[in-house]
């Protein structure tokens, strides 16, 4: 399998009143075609922003510093308007977390999916809804013509994610970034959603980049995960090996937050705190504070992501001081 | 169960199906409003007065009539006549054109002028925002009414003097004619004290919209600017801009009428219904009618517009949509 996406030390910040929040700093990650890549960690950790920099769909505050977003070899850091609204939508497709609200009221769902065919696609307006309602049927949308002439407001939270799949599917993107996509909705519609992705990948091969904090989710999607932190990748492995042989204390307490059904009941753990805003490129682990296992070093210099000693499985990474195998029980934490 | 069967189980599915076009269904609930729609009466009646108004009116507005004056309502003069033996309903007519068109110029103007300056401020942001939203405070810092005045005392002078001068250079009648002055600083004062609302409402809207997550949405499937602007922006933008329009279009004849009362607003001979209300005034006692006429119909279009005004609101208001 070929490269098709390969995104190197990417580096975006927000502007603030004081200084800039760094938000994503130096975030490398390959996406094989056909792959599946889930994007883990809490809310706040940089993983939109790095999404969203990808295709350059920032708040203008953002901006980008560094970093090469390689699609099929060409840089999208480089493209000119023009030529990025060419990738968006036409080879990069996304999804987001709210449907309730990312649909425009005002127009109805067949003049709204027929817009990136007629634009990207170049195609008539009535081949373009005859299209649309074949898009709607493959989302698993009964009726696709009478339902093409309906508002938003008409649809019913799921059914407004599908038609959002629909459309960000609809000129057959290479890559489809999923912002979230069930986060906002119940859970039995959450099966539905994932399930229907994965019937979308399987059939179209189309490579996945699904964002969630949700882990459960993970397992059931993804070939590989990266886990991010504070705006850094801390931990890349494939799914097996993550869920398996997590190597990253905070890998290790997100997994210890998730209920399991074998096992004890017992009482699950949590991460205290919350993920920090970098003010600046920081000189410590930015997990320290909230890590069981921090030692010294911890607090004076910020771990790279390598390669993961004796490791399971091929392309396991981690960036952290400790081996936290070798230790049986966390040591408490002095800060 | 497929949806048509659930169509046929449930009425409800099938009436909201049928419903199709977001414009009809304002429409809908616009017209099932009834005070709306009793408003819409007389502002429908007054434009077409204000249209066809001279040839509607059973005398002419200036015609005196001396061995008629101070006439109480008879049958040849409906409304009674005026000190000079005018007929007052044909002036109220007359003055309709006034009011109409002093609404709908001021609020032309003042539209644009709010659409550009609150078009800017919401898309460029930064400085051109903090500068316009500063303009507009400064500006509705000022009470209205006294902003008029201000306009009408420091600038009627000047213009009337500059008039005077193109008449002689060009010998255009067209410049003899005060009534354009007064014209032109009424409209100027009412574009001056409008535009800040509409420039903050069309600020905002764009403000709000623009952060929306369709328009992310949008841009994420790689759609150009200018088709997210008409598309997505305008469209959503629409709703409370008509309930503001129609709000202002009242707003703008009533500051009319007060300007006229107040002697500020357009003078003698053009009629309006302000400048009737206060000459009416000095002998309500003797002749109620000179004042009722006019105040009556002051009454009845701006109750209609707030009516109006109302029911777009609710019709068009998203958070009522179901």
């Amino acid at each position: 399998m070929s490269v098709l996406l390969d995104v190197q030390d990417l580096q975006t910040r927000f502007k603030v009143r004081q200084g800039y929040v760094y938000a994503v700093n130096g975030v490398s990650f390959r996406l094989e075609e056909g792959e599946t890549l889930a994007v883990v960690g809490e809310s706040g950790c940089g993983k939109s922003v790095t999404m969203l920099s990808l295709v350059r769909l920032l708040p203008p505050a953002a901006s980008i510093e560094s970093g090469q977003v390689l699609l099929k070899g060409a840089d999208l850091l480089q493209l000119d308007q023009r030529q990025l609204r060419e990738v968006r939508g036409g080879q990069i497709g996304m999804i987001f977390q709210d449907p309730m609200t990312s649909l425009n009221p005002f127009i109805n769902i067949g003049a709204q999916m027929a817009e990136p065919l007629i634009y990207h696609r170049g195609m008539g307006k009535k081949q373009a809804l005859a299209r649309s309602a074949e898009l709607l049927e493959m989302v698993g949308i009964p009726d696709g013509e009478t339902r093409l002439r309906e508002y938003p407001h008409q649809f019913s939270g799921g059914m407004r994610q599908r038609v959002m799949i629909a459309m960000a599917m609809a000129c057959e993107p290479a890559v489809l970034i999923a912002d979230e996509p069930t986060t906002a909705l119940d859970v039995t519609i959450q099966a539905q959603i994932v399930e229907l992705v994965k019937a979308l990948r399987d059939r179209s091969g189309v490579a996945v980049v699904w964002i969630t904090h949700d882990l459960s989710v993970v397992a059931g999607i993804a070939d590989r995960v990266i886990v991010m932190y504070a705006g850094y990748v801390v931990e890349e492995a494939s799914v097996d090996a993550l869920f398996e042989d997590p190597r990253h204390p905070y890998t290790v307490g997100l997994l210890g937050a998730l209920p399991s059904l074998d096992g004890d009941a017992h009482r699950l753990t949590t991460i205290g705190g919350s993920p920090p805003d970098l003010a600046d490129q920081p000189t410590f682990c930015p997990f320290h504070p909230r890590c069981p296992y921090a030692i010294e070093r911890c607090r004076t210099e910020n771990p790279a992501l390598e390669a993961v000693a004796d490791a399971t499985a091929r392309g396991h990474r981690t960036a952290c001081w400790v081996d936290i195998r070798e230790l049986q029980s966390p040591v408490v934490s002095g800060s | 169960m497929t949806t048509q069967e659930l169509s046929a189980t449930s009425g409800i599915e099938l009436a909201q199906a049928s419903r199709s076009n977001l414009w009809q269904d304002a429409l809908a609930r616009l017209a099932a409003n009834r005070l709306a729609v009793i408003g819409i009466i007389p502002i429908v009646l007054l434009f077409f007065v204000a249209l066809f108004g001279p040839t509607l009116t059973p005398y002419d507005f200036l015609a005196q009539d001396f061995t008629a004056r101070l006439d109480s309502p008879s049958r040849e003069h409906w409304l009674g006549t005026d000190e000079l033996g005018r007929d007052v309903f044909s002036r109220i007519l007359y003055g309709a054109r006034t009011a109409v068109s002093v609404g709908l110029v001021s609020t032309a103007i003042s539209l644009v002028v709010g659409l550009i300056m609150g078009s800017l401020a919401g898309y460029l942001g930064g400085r051109v925002d903090i500068l316009v939203v500063w303009l507009t405070d400064v500006t509705r810092s000022m009470p209205a009414l006294l902003l008029a005045i201000v306009i009408n005392l420091t600038l009627k002078v000047p213009l009337e003097a500059w008039m005077e001068q193109l008449y002689l250079e060009t010998k255009n009648t067209f410049f003899r004619q005060t009534m354009w002055v007064d014209l032109v600083l009424v409209f100027g004062a009412l574009a001056l004290i409008q535009w800040p609302g509409y420039a903050r409402l069309i600020r905002g809207q764009i403000l709000s919209i623009r952060s929306r997550n369709y328009v992310l949405a949008a841009r994420a499937l790689g759609m150009p600017t200018s088709r997210i602007l008409t598309r997505y922006v305008i469209p959503n933008a629409m709703g409370p801009l008509i309930v503001a329009v129609s709000a202002g279009l009242g707003g703008a004849m009533v500051l009319e009428s007060a300007f006229s009362f107040l002697g500020v607003g357009v003078q003698l001979p053009i009629p309006s219904w302000g400048k009737m209300i206060s000459d009416g005034l000095r002998m309500w006692q003797t002749h109620p009618h000179l004042l009722a006429g006019p105040a009556v119909m002051m009454a009845v279009i701006t109750v209609s517009f707030a009516w109006l005004g109302d029911g777009l609101n609710d019709a068009l208001n998203p958070r009522q949509w179901k």
